[in-house]
């Protein structure tokens, strides 16, 4: 290994090491090792800032800030709350229902809006409910994680490993439909069923007040409802061009930020407050590590990755895809899964490059990293908002409580995961 | 006109070896919002409030959800109780930092520490820092505006 190679490997390990420490905010780490990429790698004349910038992916960053946006517009007008009060009388306080429902609005808001964004709106609605009926909220906090986490992996725009996998490998909107949502949709289903099962004990407990529930009103939740309506019907518009992005030859980013720029004009909310509910720090953290990352393919380290990787090639590719999916998901419960997605990009793109048919890698890349983030507490900032806010009520969500019912789950997925990656591997 | 000349001299207070449950029955039998935990020199070393012990009962949600109109019926949390655990922890463990002020404190200053602390009953110490008095807002508040019929 080269001096560039060398050096470029430790500040992008060391950087992983540090945001799987917490003991600094990942986006200042993040900020912090691409800035020194850049100035090792002028130095050691293997990096330049033209080609930091080339490697930063605005197709990705463009589609996470027109999402963003729109969702930071659609927040404070009490749409989420709306629909969670909506399930809770469905439910008519019924537990099990009630689980089934909250799992199932968590689940269709992930697959079309960011999964942190669902959780931290749905999460505090989801205690209030429970709180009013009389039973205890862990197993639904738990399971809006869990749940955000795996179909998170069904569209291009539910998780932010997708939305990178999709720029770098080309996938449409439909593309995502066709491959993943299938395989997605029945490793929900297995989530949900194992889910009911682990958390039968507390879900079996009488409710001590259902009137409660009924007498809550969900039109009081909404508190500009106009300003819903336009939004959703921008949004529905958004969706409706990501089905046809492809055949327009439009990027998703500038479907993301057209809609943002009519929902912009047509709502024209107050931008400080609108700006503050901007998670410019993700933004950041993703520009950062595409920096990084693209000072390590300067330096040579991915290229010697994919040779070695190469060297494998006599294992066959359907095992080598399901192995990509457990050791991503294994990376992914235990750090961050975007700079996983960022740092093995280059390397299947390598790999492509080489000869190898990598579309069912893309795949097995997607599958891993969404899925895996369920395995600990810490495996996915969804996981870390729930236990976070537990943490601020009586019953916090322990680590051990999490590897005795969040474990399970990223297993499971994987697992059904896996066996339909395997049938279906011809397809891909 | 110094915060002694209104403030109320016959101070309720409990020891530092009292429970929550001490504490809380204080409050109900004496009807009052504010009690100073004292050591046995008799200098203040914390203050529970009746605000302190009702966060004990009140909902978690109250606090993590901004608008709570559309809330009718509390449920269930209407008739949840603090835990006989959670009752017999030592004060301590829920006591706030005192804020006092001493005999000598100028009226205003008195009211402006206690905007700025959010507090609606203040403590006054002596100069040795022994509890010689509570006063309230209002109590602060009159003998400011009595003030003002001389004017």
């Amino acid at each position: 290994m080269t001096l560039p190679a060398i050096l470029a490997t430790v500040i992008f390990f060391g950087s992983l090491i540090i945001i799987f420490s917490e003991k600094l905010h990942r986006s200042i780490t993040a900020i912090a090792g691409g800035a020194l990429m850049v100035i090792v790698g002028r130095v050691l004349h293997f990096y330049s800032e033209e080609a930091a910038l080339d490697a930063i992916d605005f197709n990705t960053l463009g589609l996470l800030l027109g999402m963003m946006m729109l969702v930071a517009m659609l927040e404070p007008t009490g749409f989420f709350q709306y629909l969670a009060v909506l399930a809770a009388r469905a439910s008519r306080g019924k537990p099990v229902r009630l689980f089934v429902l909250l799992g199932i609005i968590t689940t269709i808001l992930s697959m079309f809006l960011d999964n942190v964004t669902t959780v931290v709106i749905i999460a505090p609605v989801t205690l209030l409910i429970c709180e009013i009926i009389g039973i205890s909220a862990l197993p639904f906090l738990m399971s809006e994680a869990l749940l955000s986490n795996t179909v998170g992996v069904a569209t291009l725009i539910g998780d932010p490993p997708n939305v990178l996998i999709g720029s770098a490998a080309g996938f449409s909107f439909t593309d995502f439909l066709i491959h993943s949502l299938p395989i997605v949709l029945l490793s929900w289903v297995g989530a949900l069923f194992l889910l009911l099962h682990l958390f039968k004990k507390e879900l079996s407990k009488r409710p001590r007040s259902v009137k409660a529930v009924m007498r809550l009103n969900p039109a009081e939740t909404l508190n500009e409802p106009l300003v819903a309506r336009r939004i959703l019907i921008v949004l529905a518009g958004a969706i409706l061009f990501f089905f046809v992005h492809h055949a327009l030859h439009v990027s998703p980013s500038l479907v993301a930020l057209s809609a943002a720029a009519v929902a912009l004009v047509w709502v024209r909310p107050n931008l400080d407050e609108l700006f503050k509910r901007i998670e410019w720090s993700v933004l950041i953290f993703f520009a950062s590590l595409f920096v990084m990352v693209g000072g390590l393919e300067s330096a040579g380290v991915l290229e010697s990755v994919v040779g070695l990787l190469e060297r494998a090639s006599s294992v066959p590719p359907l095992v080598f895809g399901v192995g990509l999916i457990w050791i991503v998901a294994a990376l992914s419960a235990v750090v961050d899964n975007v700079p996983i997605t960022i740092a093995l990009i280059p390397v299947i793109r390598g790999l492509g490059a080489s000869g190898m048919e990598v579309d069912p890698l893309w795949w097995a890349l997607a599958f891993g990293a969404g899925f895996g983030g369920s395995g600990t507490i810490i495996g996915a900032t969804a996981n870390i908002i729930v236990v976070t806010l537990s943490e601020r009520t009586r019953h916090p969500i322990t680590s051990k409580l999490w590897n005795k019912r969040g474990l399970p789950v990223m297993l499971a997925t994987c697992s059904i995961a896996s066996i339909l990656y395997a049938i279906l591997y011809s397809t891909f | 006109m110094t915060v002694s000349s209104c403030m109320k001299k016959h101070v309720v207070s409990i020891p530092v070896t009292a429970t929550i449950r001490d504490a809380a029955a204080v409050i109900v039998n004496k009807h009052i919002g504010l009690l100073p935990v004292v050591e046995k020199n008799g200098k203040p070393v914390g203050v529970i409030g009746i605000r302190d012990l009702l966060t004990l009962e009140l909902p978690d949600f109250v606090s993590l959800v901004a608008d709570v109109d559309f809330v009718h019926d509390f449920g269930a949390v209407e008739t949840t109780r603090p835990s006989a655990r959670t009752l017999d922890k030592s004060v301590k463990s829920l006591m706030k930092p005192p804020i006092a002020v001493e005999e000598d404190c100028g009226l205003l200053r008195a009211y402006a520490l206690m905007l700025q602390h959010n507090l609606h009953d203040m403590l006054v110490v002596s100069k040795d820092g022994k509890l010689i008095g509570v006063a309230s807002r209002v109590d602060i508040g009159v003998a400011v505006l009595s003030s003002w019929e001389k004017t």
